[in-house]
């Protein structure tokens, strides 16, 4: 069970398609390797999975419109960890970066969950942001949060490096290019993830 | 308790003859003996094993609070819910339930083979050397789990779930489980029994099958670690693998020794033994994929995973043969505490070869699996198939070592109901609450929010079953301190 995986599933590669031009999997940024890092040390992975399952018993995840098709092993071919998670606290992350594509959403979601989520039960990571007093200009990547979220006036909430590597890395997240082993995909971009 | 659960007469055919369970019984080891070599590692394990189970039972009641009260501690990174989930897992795993497996390991060993550790008359400097050994290995031992954790709480986890600590602090645990674990395997080969005990098998598996499982399992995810498309099937495997087959063993060879003894009963069915010994092992390296359906590990993998799920079936039902019988009310019923959560782990791991193979079936593992039914597998296994028969050594074992009556009686009850109240709470809150979720999930119109509040109830119901288990190893701790300082801290009252 262990060398099978290791003699087999570890040597598998990148495939190229021809009609696209391009190598699937595709390549993550220096920011979104830096992130996955973060996503590791916040232990994200104890709530949220990084799976997309379809069998005749399982199909509420591709209807839940977690992912256009079924996870495959290649899909992980690119990443350190395979963070494959065993609870869904939280939803499934394999294809955020292609359901929630806007970066200052999930800022503001890491900070404050409940300022786009109300009711969500995620827990504040506002430690990979600062709170700052304003000076001079506001800052270019200052969130923009209203009501009881905003910071006392005259300051602003700034991401840190960490929360930009960790955002870059959930936008990377999106399994929807086609592979040979995942059957065809229906309503996907099929463009290569920064 | 005082008694000597050893006697060399007993047999697991015919039990013991009334009236050979005492000090006095011809034949008998000299049990001060044993006890002597013991001594030292014995109660250093435990002792360091119960404060990682005081400390993770806190940091447990701190995660359930977050998940009612999502602002609870929050912002401060030392506080958040993922970086302190994993702390409260492996020191769990390898603070409390493998040095603990390890503690009762060695005083098993050494009991049921009647050989000493090491013989001081005989060869003092083998002697010391050995014990110099064992300390420095419990010493390292302890170091890595505080180092590890710590280095966790600081951001440097590995991201693998049960295998978070840093590679120093992994590979300190592995080097000083061979330092200690090596002593018992050695034991087994200088037993005075010719016939080895069915509880001597699990003991053998359990010490040998850590390091293969724990150091396999480090090398292809942490250390050297493999091409990630192939990591999950490794971790499926670690995480059914590890609680099965190197820490459920040792309780399991907890319950064969000490329960028939504790009777003076024979094992019933004793020739079915090897059978289910052989089946724990060849089907415990697949408990881990038993509900892998649709992710993304081979076919075949998935599909033998449920056949092997039902399969678990198969050694539940002969431990329960053998072990069943003897566990239940009767006329020769011991009023102890040991004997109550030895036969309380029996019932838990019946209960979890119970809901593997439910939770194996393909329709139930596709609703079921990513909800607190999973969880309440794990708890099951881990406070209850494992940690249950480890206590009960632990009621048996410290008051002989420490060679006095020390334990406060009324403590130990109220850690036993303590224990079992806040055990069964939680596990009824995880199977509730995972069944309700679960079906939601299932549902693709429910949306995930309202699944979240769903859940809610049942999140405060872990939080009470939590607080118990807190309290209920805060209250262990208290005695076995108490137990352990005697009358220089707590003085009798005249």
């Amino acid at each position: 069970m262990v060398a099978y995986p290791a003699l087999q599933m570890g040597r598998l590669t990148p495939v190229t398609n021809a009609d696209l031009g391009t190598t699937f999997p595709p390549v993550y940024g220096g920011e979104a390797v830096a992130g996955q890092r973060v996503y590791a040390s916040e232990g994200c992975v104890y709530c949220h999975s990084q799976q997309v399952r379809q069998t005749s018993f399982t199909r509420s995840d591709i209807e839940r419109g977690w992912g256009v098709r079924p996870s495959v092993a290649r899909d992980y071919l690119r990443d350190s960890t395979a963070f494959l998670g065993s609870r869904r606290l939280g939803e499934d992350l394999s294809n955020v970066g292609q359901r929630l594509s806007d970066a200052s959403w999930h800022y503001r979601h890491l900070y404050a969950p409940a300022s786009v989520s109300e009711g969500s039960i995620m827990p504040s990571y506002a430690n990979l942001f600062t709170v700052h007093k304003i000076e001079g200009q506001r800052s270019v990547d200052a969130l923009e949060l209203d009501g009881d979220f905003a910071p006392k006036a005259g300051y602003e909430v700034v991401p840190t490096a960490d929360a930009k590597n960790l955002v870059a890395y959930l936008l990377s997240l999106r399994h929807d290019y086609p592979l040979p082993e995942a059957g065809s995909v229906t309503n996907a971009p099929a463009t290569p993830a920064n | 308790m005082s008694a000597n659960l050893f006697p060399m007469h007993y047999s697991e055919e015919v039990g013991i003859a009334d009236g050979a369970c005492s000090e006095t019984t011809p034949g008998t080891l000299d049990s001060r003996a044993l006890d002597d070599s013991l001594r030292v590692p014995v109660l250093s394990l435990f002792g360091n094993a119960l404060h990682w189970l005081i400390i993770s039972a806190l940091i447990a009641v701190v995660l359930s609070i977050k998940l009612v009260i999502p602002g609870f501690l929050g912002g401060i990174s030392f506080f958040s819910y993922g970086r302190l989930a994993p702390i409260a897992w492996d020191l769990f795993l390898y603070g409390w339930a493998a040095q603990a497996a390890l503690a009762a390991g060695i005083w098993l060993t050494v009991r049921l083979a009647g050989t000493p550790l090491s013989d001081q008359k005989k060869n003092p400097i083998w002697a010391t050397l050995q014990s110099t050994l064992l300390v420095s290995a419990t010493i390292l031992w302890n170091l890595a789990i505080l180092l590890g954790s710590l280095a966790i709480l600081a951001g440097y986890s590995t991201g693998v779930e049960w295998l978070e600590y840093p590679n120093w602090a992994s590979g300190a645990l592995f080097a000083s489980f061979l330092m200690i674990g090596i002593w018992a395997v050695l034991l087994f080969d200088r037993r005075i029994n010719e016939r080895a005990e069915v509880a001597q098998w699990y003991l053998v598996a359990g010490f040998c099958s850590f390091p293969w499982i724990y150091g396999t399992a480090n090398l292809l995810l942490t250390w050297k670690p493999l091409q990630a498309s192939a990591q999950g099937p490794v971790l499926a495997w670690f995480s059914g693998s590890f609680p099965v087959l190197s820490l459920l063993p040792i309780s399991l060879a907890a319950l064969y020794a000490l329960l028939p003894r504790m009777k003076k009963e024979h094992l019933h069915r004793r020739s079915l033994a090897p059978l289910g010994f052989w089946a724990v092992l060849l089907l415990g390296g697949w408990s881990g994929v038993t509900n892998l359906l649709g992710s993304p590990v081979p076919a075949w993998m998935s599909a033998s995973g449920v056949v092997c799920g039902v399969l678990f079936l198969i050694p539940t039902l002969i431990i329960a043969i053998n072990l069943l019988g003897i566990s239940r009310q009767g006329e020769k019923q011991p009023k102890s505490v040991s004997f109550g959560f030895l036969r309380n782990g029996l019932y838990a791991l019946i209960t979890v070869g119970a809901v593997t193979a439910f939770c194996s079936v393909p329709d139930v593992s596709g609703a079921l699996r990513f909800t607190g039914v999973t969880d309440a597998k794990i708890q099951l296994l881990l406070i209850g198939a494992v940690s249950f028969p480890l206590f009960g050594v632990l009621y048996e074992a410290v008051p002989q070592l420490l060679g006095r009556e020390s334990w406060c009686p009324s403590l130990s009850e109220q850690h036993y109901w303590l224990t079992l109240i806040g055990f069964w709470s939680l596990i009824g809150g995880l199977l509730l609450g995972g069944l309700f979720t679960g079906l939601a999930l299932n549902d693709p119109t429910v949306s995930f929010l309202n699944i979240t509040s769903y859940a809610f109830p049942f999140h405060v119901m872990e939080v009470v079953a939590r607080i118990l288990l807190f309290v209920a190893a805060t209250v262990l701790g208290f005695n076995i301190t108490r137990a352990f300082a005697g009358d220089y801290l707590f003085p009798k009252r005249s």
